[in-house]
């Protein structure tokens, strides 16, 4: 699981190619000690003998082999056997349909469902109850090979507690405090940052303060812009000043003129 | 000569402060309570399910506080901030997608602590108070799911919340108070986020500590109900403490969980539809998936109309719920083993059965609406 973790955070996907290869590979080691442990439990705690050293490793193997050929087998016969159930199903809900009456859409999911999936469910227990009989009768060598324990029930718990007991504490502890604490630095180095799933229209929120963008051709012809107009303003002005001063001149004559008239007309 | 600087029996400074704690609060008769409770058969891993709800809990408070930084609880800002959090925030998307899945998690694990108790016939005298008490907490639960959903304002977590609203609103007596209570207006808005908002990250974290903690006082008062099957010769032999087996198992399941959650927010993390508007447009509303087989059931014709949609909504779940309250006292045989009490194993098998029928049907039904 860690490892998938790790493969995920790399982007790499632990079900295809490389991950996939990586995973399987680091799997094995794991997959020996747990059931050398699990099968440890079982041998002295429900069938009260000590088995031989080395059972995880020996059970494996044979268990692996025998798998690799059962469950592709079993995965073809579950298949196939859904596969004719659903056409079965849906076949006899239509003539229902066509002879007796319509049946609501929903109805209809739920009792296709039930139908097919009996027979599925059915099919797919009785492989796997042959394929755990087939693990059984592999195992049974091992068993008929172990040594029985003798003793008290309470004796039998204390050898179980006493091979449980790891021999160095802690150096158990280091080591796994040691491996979680790398494993989280690595786990959060590999983390991307911003999701990996960005949404088609979302849009950059910005929080801080605008840039503003310096384009100097913008700028310049902003510019000229800015200086066309002002020339323009100021020639306006220019006419305008020009106009307004030949008025001035036209209205000082014509003040001079009625200046000269009015003494005579006074006297 | 060299000589030591500190006498063999002399404590260090960490003892010291520890022996300071100690003597004011009692600290080592605490940690004795605490690791020291016998289990009845020893350790197993189907214990386990408690102290891994109660870590997703935790970590469910953590992510939520740190998510609760940036996100705005108002219609004009919640789609923004959830937006914010999943693209600008620094693993935003992780800490989201974490507590998204993490509430699934919390879910699965109810149900699977609730089925151990029953298998285990765990709910029959004297802890028939830490099987209520564990019910409530299954309604908190539920309820965290209900009202964290609409957070976000999307499309989904809108019209999940008008369907749950809509069943809500069916039930008699106190339903039209509860819609219109929830609501706070005729359709949802900012009053319904609000509302929702301070129920998830106020009224229900508080009752979910208070209830968790009378449930571990309960359970620790009344003492674990052990194995079901076994001579007494035989438990006794295997009888351990909490401290270190169980802690031990209780931390791997927790690792495991923790994991899975993460990789399931890696697979599958979350991803916003549209912001949320009163009109569904191509949008089928549809509710969380712990919900989709009661919605799968208001489907069924039988369940048609007002009368109907009431029985399937309201009448069925509630009746089922108030079987699991009086479980307890209506199940007074003291016999524990699964396999002599083929009614209790027959009635969950068929309920599982049932609830997985009907989720399955809702996800094919699917492709009929699009």
């Amino acid at each position: 699981m860690v490892f998938c973790l790790l493969l995920l955070a790399a982007h790499m996907h632990p079900w295809e190619g490389t991950g996939f290869f990586l995973l399987l590979l680091v799997s094995i080691p794991i997959d020996i000690w747990a059931l050398g442990l699990c099968a440890r439990t079982v041998f002295i705690d429900r069938l009260k003998v000590d088995p031989q050293p080395g059972i995880g490793k020996n059970l494996w193997i044979r268990w692996a082999v025998f798998s690799a050929i059962a469950l592709p087998l079993i995965k073809i016969i579950v298949s196939g056997a859904t596969g004719i159930a659903k056409s079965v199903t849906s076949s006899i809900v239509h003539s229902i349909e066509e002879a007796i009456y319509e049946i609501p859409v929903a109805e209809q999911i739920s009792l296709e469902l039930v139908m097919w999936g009996s027979v599925a469910s059915g099919v797919l227990i009785l492989c796997a109850l042959g394929w755990l009989y087939g693990l059984g009768w592999l195992t049974q060598s091992f068993v008929r090979n172990a040594k029985p324990l003798d003793g008290t029930e309470e004796e039998r718990a204390n050898f179980w507690d006493g091979l449980r007991i790891p021999a160095d504490q802690p150096l158990l502890l280091t080591a796994f405090t040691g491996a979680g604490v790398v494993l989280v630095f690595v786990f959060w180095a590999l983390l991307p940052s911003t999701t990996p799933h960005p949404h088609e229209e979302y849009e950059f929120i910005s929080t801080g303060p605008k840039e503003e963008k310096v384009e100097p051709k913008k700028v310049l012809k902003e510019a000229e812009k800015v200086l066309a107009k002002a020339e323009l303003v100021v020639k306006k002005l220019e006419e305008e000043k020009g106009g307004e001063s030949k008025d001035s001149k036209d209205e000082k004559a014509k003040e001079s003129v009625t200046k000269e008239a009015q003494p005579e007309n006074k006297k | 000569m060299q000589q030591d600087s500190q006498p063999a029996n002399q404590p260090n400074p960490f003892e010291k402060v520890v022996e300071f704690v100690d003597e004011r609060v009692g600290l080592k008769t605490i940690q004795a309570k605490m690791l020291n409770e016998p289990i009845p058969g020893g350790s197993r891993w189907a214990y386990a399910f408690g102290s891994v709800l109660l870590f997703i809990f935790i970590l469910q408070v953590v992510t939520g506080i740190l998510l609760m930084f940036y996100y705005v609880p108002s219609t004009d800002h919640a789609y923004d901030s959830t937006q914010y959090i999943i693209h600008e925030v620094d693993y935003g998307w992780f800490l989201l997608s974490y507590h998204f899945w993490g509430s699934s998690a919390m879910v699965v694990m109810v149900f699977a602590h609730m089925s151990q108790v029953f298998l285990w016939g765990a709910y029959k005298k004297p802890r028939e108070l830490v099987w209520l008490v564990g019910l409530a907490l299954f309604g908190i639960v539920m309820g965290f799911g209900f009202t964290g959903y609409l957070l976000p304002w999307d499309q989904r977590a809108y019209w999940a919340t008008v369907v749950g609203v809509e069943i809500m609103d069916k039930t008699p007596i106190v339903g039209d108070f509860m819609a219109r209570f929830l609501k706070g207006g005729p359709t949802p808005g900012q009053m319904t986020l609000s509302r929702f908002f301070v129920i998830h990250v106020m009224v229900l974290p508080a009752a979910l500590m208070g209830l968790a903690g009378l449930h571990i006082f309960l359970f620790r008062k009344a003492g674990p109900a052990g194995p079901f099957r076994g001579t007494p010769e035989e438990l006794k032999a295997k009888t351990d403490y909490f401290f270190p087996r169980q802690i031990w198992k209780d931390i791997v399941a927790m690792a495991s969980v923790f994991l899975i959650i993460c990789s399931l927010a890696f697979i599958e993390p979350v991803v916003l539809l549209e912001q949320a508007t009163p009109d569904p447009g191509d949008y089928h509303p549809e509710p969380e998936w712990y919900f989709l087989f009661l919605f799968q059931l208001l489907r069924l014709k039988m369940f048609g109309g007002e009368l109907g949609q009431l029985m399937g909504a309201m009448v069925l779940p509630g009746a089922f719920m108030a079987f699991l309250a009086a479980l307890p006292f209506i199940d007074t045989n003291p016999e524990r083993n699964l396999f002599k009490r083929p009614i209790a194993l027959v009635g969950w098998i068929v309920i599982m059965v049932f609830i997985l029928i009907f989720t399955v049907s809702a996800i094919i039904n699917r492709d009929f609406l699009h």
